[in-house]
């Protein structure tokens, strides 16, 4: 896939098969470059990372969680905007995820209106 | 020898009264019969008579002396009537080995002394005394109790042998006064221990003549009714306006069912008290018949309050932990069922937000829009994939089937069930026809069934006040080769025209409770071949029963879905 300037690479890391197969198609229309990766390692290890300029990270993932790659990019000195989402309908998560630094944080199944928010709200910040 | 019994039973019986034996009333004093004196004269040896000796040591025991002073007492009438010698009574312990008291106010109190806690000896004599005769102290069956001896003074070394007779009737009156003694001591022993048993137990004892409703009772009883006037004798009457106004009927039904001579019986009541507090007392009594004596019970009433009171905090925090339980594990199931559908409905509505996109755009991006809308179906079918699942879990466990006796099963129940239901009022009686033959089915399910009818019937006759609250479980064969079982109320009922709707699941006249209680059982009857159903009693009430084929057959697997929904339903009780 070509990566084009004027379509920032917005990067998806998910375990489930679903959200990685429709969010990248829901991402290019809405104007980004999508790219989809089932677990933080498989991210972690790509060549995108430098690249990406907004995560859309699972926070339930096995292995390495949502917050375990956020962590890392930290101490990697790599801060990538995230948006987390989750399909586990906790109203303690959202709290607690913007407290350590998301920009968002959407509950499965969001809509296109939730995300296309989110987004605006990630490259405003950046 | 006659005159020898006379004393000894003189002795015996002096101030006591048969009441007293048993240890319940205060001592009764009874005037000691003087008859005797006139008739043993022929005793008499230099101017006393042994029915005189047995007044004077009776009269002191009466007065409450101990023993070392009666037994002083006996010596001193000894040494007074025969000159020149004097007396002293050794008291034995129970092993018949060591002295346990010394009697001899006429010796020497050194010489007395020796014998305080040692072994019997004789080698040392007062100075100035001799021993002159020895007698063994026996108790009626033989036991050593202590010994008479009799010394004589060596400046009357000349006297004249003492008489033999007198020696022995001493002896005998002695041997009379210890076994009497002792017998008081070990009565009174007896009734201290009775006292302190009755009031670190809260208990206490009664008899009841059922004759003459005369009721014999200790202070404690009085007490425990709170009865203030001492001297009114206890009577069901005073009793009864003590009672509890919801257990009255039982408390004459319970003395109805003594009169007619029932062996033993065993009642639970409460007492409310001039402060509104309640008590609750349990009663167990025995019957007795003394040979041609009248029909007496004798029985124990014991504070239970304190009891009742922790049973009853016990039964509550258990209510509410199982609550608590129920509905955690609600939220962990409800959040892992979430858990796993929306995963597919963001697939969902992810796809279905871009094919709309796709559609959108000019030109429209049809062969995206194909594809998306295709796994838009395709996660419809998975999350569909995820609801069949989780319900398959949830019946992991399938219905099991075995023969079982249903008669038995049921017994189990109503033992889980009954303290519950008698601490509801209900009266539980149970007919299970003999014989009956097995059936093949889910035990377990089959008496879960049992337990929502239990539970139904006594729901609908708590707020029954006015007639007794029975509840009667009876097991019987039914036709075709079906057993049944019923279970009948006298409950509230309900409306002819909800008959229909009664099974339905979420239908519900109780405020608490979902209402899938009888569909659930329903459903459970039915994977058994059976049916359950509803009648309205003649009389007040409903009855439930259901009817299930016996011999083999496997449940069949609908029974499942009762299952899953049962699954949540741990707490019987809201059902």
């Amino acid at each position: 896939m070509t990566v084009m300037v004027k379509h920032p690479l917005v990067s998806v890391v998910d375990d489930d098969e679903s959200v990685r197969e429709s969010l990248p198609d829901l991402l290019r229309e809405l104007g980004y470059s999508a790219r989809a990766f089932s677990s933080a390692a498989e991210f972690l290890a790509s060549d995108c990372v430098a690249e990406t300029r907004c995560l859309i990270l699972d926070i339930a993932m096995p292995g390495m969680t949502g917050p375990d790659l956020q962590q890392e990019l930290t101490v990697r000195g790599q801060e990538i905007p995230i948006v987390f989402i989750t399909a586990q309908a906790d109203e303690t998560v959202r709290p607690r995820s913007l407290e350590q630094g998301a920009v968002e944080c959407l509950f499965k199944p969001f809509s296109d209106v939730a995300l296309f928010e989110a987004l605006n709200a990630v490259f405003r910040v950046s | 020898m006659n005159a020898d019994r006379q004393i000894r039973r003189e002795i015996a019986d002096c101030g006591r009264s048969s009441e007293q034996r048993i240890g319940l009333l205060p001592q009764r004093l009874r005037e000691p019969r003087n008859n005797a004196a006139a008739e043993d004269r022929t005793a008499t040896w230099m101017g006393i008579g042994i029915a005189e000796i047995g007044a004077m040591v009776g009269g002191q025991i009466r007065q409450g002396h101990p023993l070392p002073v009666v037994l002083a007492t006996l010596c001193q009438l000894f040494d007074a009537t025969v000159k020149g010698y004097s007396s002293s009574i050794l008291l034995l312990d129970r092993t018949g080995a060591r002295v346990r008291n010394a009697a001899g106010p006429g010796m020497p109190a050194s010489y007395m002394k020796q014998f305080e806690g040692s072994q019997v000896r004789w080698n040392e004599i007062a100075p100035g005394l001799r021993l002159h005769e020895v007698s063994p102290i026996l108790s009626l069956t033989g036991e050593p109790l202590g010994i008479f001896a009799v010394y004589q003074r060596e400046s009357n070394s000349d006297l004249p042998r003492c008489h033999a007779a007198l020696m022995a009737q001493f002896t005998h009156v002695a041997s009379a006064v210890i076994e009497r003694m002792r017998s008081d001591e070990a009565l009174k022993r007896s009734a201290e221990l009775l006292e302190r048993t009755q009031q670190f137990s809260s208990t206490c004892c009664f008899s009841w003549r059922v004759g003459t409703d005369e009721i014999s009772s200790t202070k404690e009883l009085r007490q425990l009714f709170e009865l203030d006037a001492d001297d009114v004798p206890v009577t069901f009457e005073l009793i009864g306006a003590r009672m509890h106004p919801e257990d009255i009927s039982s408390f004459h039904k319970m003395i109805e069912r003594a009169k007619s001579g029932v062996n033993d019986f065993e009642y639970e009541h409460r007492l409310r008290l001039p402060e509104n507090s309640v008590k609750y007392l349990r009663v167990v009594a025995h019957r007795t018949r003394h040979q041609e004596g009248p029909l007496e019970y004798i029985g124990a009433v014991q504070d239970v309050t304190h009891r009742r009171h922790a049973e009853e905090a016990l039964a509550k925090s258990r209510d509410e932990l199982a609550r608590a339980a129920r509905v955690t594990s609600l939220g962990v199931l409800t959040a892992a069922i979430a858990h796993e559908v929306n995963q597919p409905l963001a697939g969902i509505v992810t796809n279905a937000s871009t094919c709309r996109r796709m559609l959108a755009v000019d030109p429209p991006d049809v062969e995206g829009a194909r594809e998306t809308a295709r796994r838009t179906i395709r996660d419809a079918e998975r999350a569909s994939e995820i609801v069949r699942r989780l319900r398959a879990l949830f019946c992991k466990k399938g219905a099991t089937s075995e023969s079982l006796d249903l008669n038995e099963a049921t017994r189990e129940v109503v033992a889980l069930s009954l303290s519950e239901l008698e601490r509801n009022k209900m009266i539980v009686r149970t007919e299970l026809a003999a014989e009956l033959p097995s059936v093949h089915g889910d035990r377990v399910q089959l008496q879960q069934v049992i337990l929502n009818l239990l539970l139904n019937a006594s729901d609908a006759m708590s707020s029954v006040d006015d007639r007794p609250r029975q509840l009667m479980v009876r097991t019987e064969r039914d036709e075709k080769d079906c057993v049944r079982l019923s279970v009948r109320d006298t409950g509230v009922g309900f409306d002819p025209q909800a008959v229909d709707r009664l099974f339905d699941a979420f239908y519900t006249t109780k405020s608490s409770g979902m209402g899938i209680g009888l569909s659930v059982s329903r459903s459970i009857i039915e994977s058994h071949r059976g049916r359950l159903w509803a009648t309205r009693n003649d009389g007040p009430g409903v009855t439930f029963s259901f009817s299930i084929p016996c011999g083999p057959q496997d449940v069949t697997t609908g029974v499942n879905s009762a299952r899953s929904a049962n699954a949540e339903e741990r707490h019987p009780r809201s059902l």
